[in-house]
């Protein structure tokens, strides 16, 4: 669960309003499947520039 | 109570985030121009970087290396291009505020991947090679 919470994003709860609590943590991404789509993209790039 | 709140809040915000998969899941005009204006250069840019006059940098972006004002051109053009399609994947994947970082140094790695022998590439560390 704190994995899950470090992998959030910003989150306020307002039970005292004037004390409101702030959570900042970065989303967490996973590297193998943004290597797989960076791929697909460049292999588009680079089929549709061949074929001109 | 509040922690399944908070998981429950999550995993609605963020599904892109956790499920694990990225992808352009819409192609905007300004997407579209980019990924076009890419394809149109293609061979240009391939031809420019045999000639050693561009490289691939470490954070997904080309560089001119020899101050040749066709490459510079053709790199800045390039350049605000890639940041089209890498701002796309960071907002439609909701990839927070440290998502550019990432997506440009996987991008990086694979154009280092993709990069021909003989070709300039700039390693995580900085450094200029040829592959």
């Amino acid at each position: 669960m704190i994995a899950l919470l470090i992998a959030g994003c910003t989150v306020k709860a307002v039970g005292d309003p004037d004390r409101p609590i702030t959570i900042n943590a970065n989303v967490v991404i996973d590297i193998r499947g943004m290597k797989e789509t960076a791929t697909g993209i460049e292999d588009m790039v680079a089929q549709g520039g061949t074929r001109k | 109570m509040f922690m399944t709140a908070l998981f429950t809040f999550l995993t609605l915000a963020y599904p892109a985030a956790f499920a694990g998969k990225y992808d352009l899941k819409s192609i905007t005009p300004e997407v579209n121009r980019a990924l076009k204006g890419r394809q149109a250069r293609y061979a240009q840019l391939q031809d420019m970087k045999r000639s050693g006059l561009v490289g691939e940098n470490n954070k997904g972006f080309t560089a001119s290396l020899k101050g040749d004002p066709a490459a510079e051109t053709i790199v800045a053009a390039e350049n605000r291009d890639r940041r089209v399609i890498y701002q796309a994947l960071v907002d439609q994947n909701s990839l927070g505020p440290s998502g550019m970082m990432d997506v440009q140094r996987v991008f990086a790695e694979v154009q280092r991947e993709k990069a021909a022998p003989g070709e300039k590439i700039q390693g995580p560390s900085g450094s200029w090679e040829t592959k």
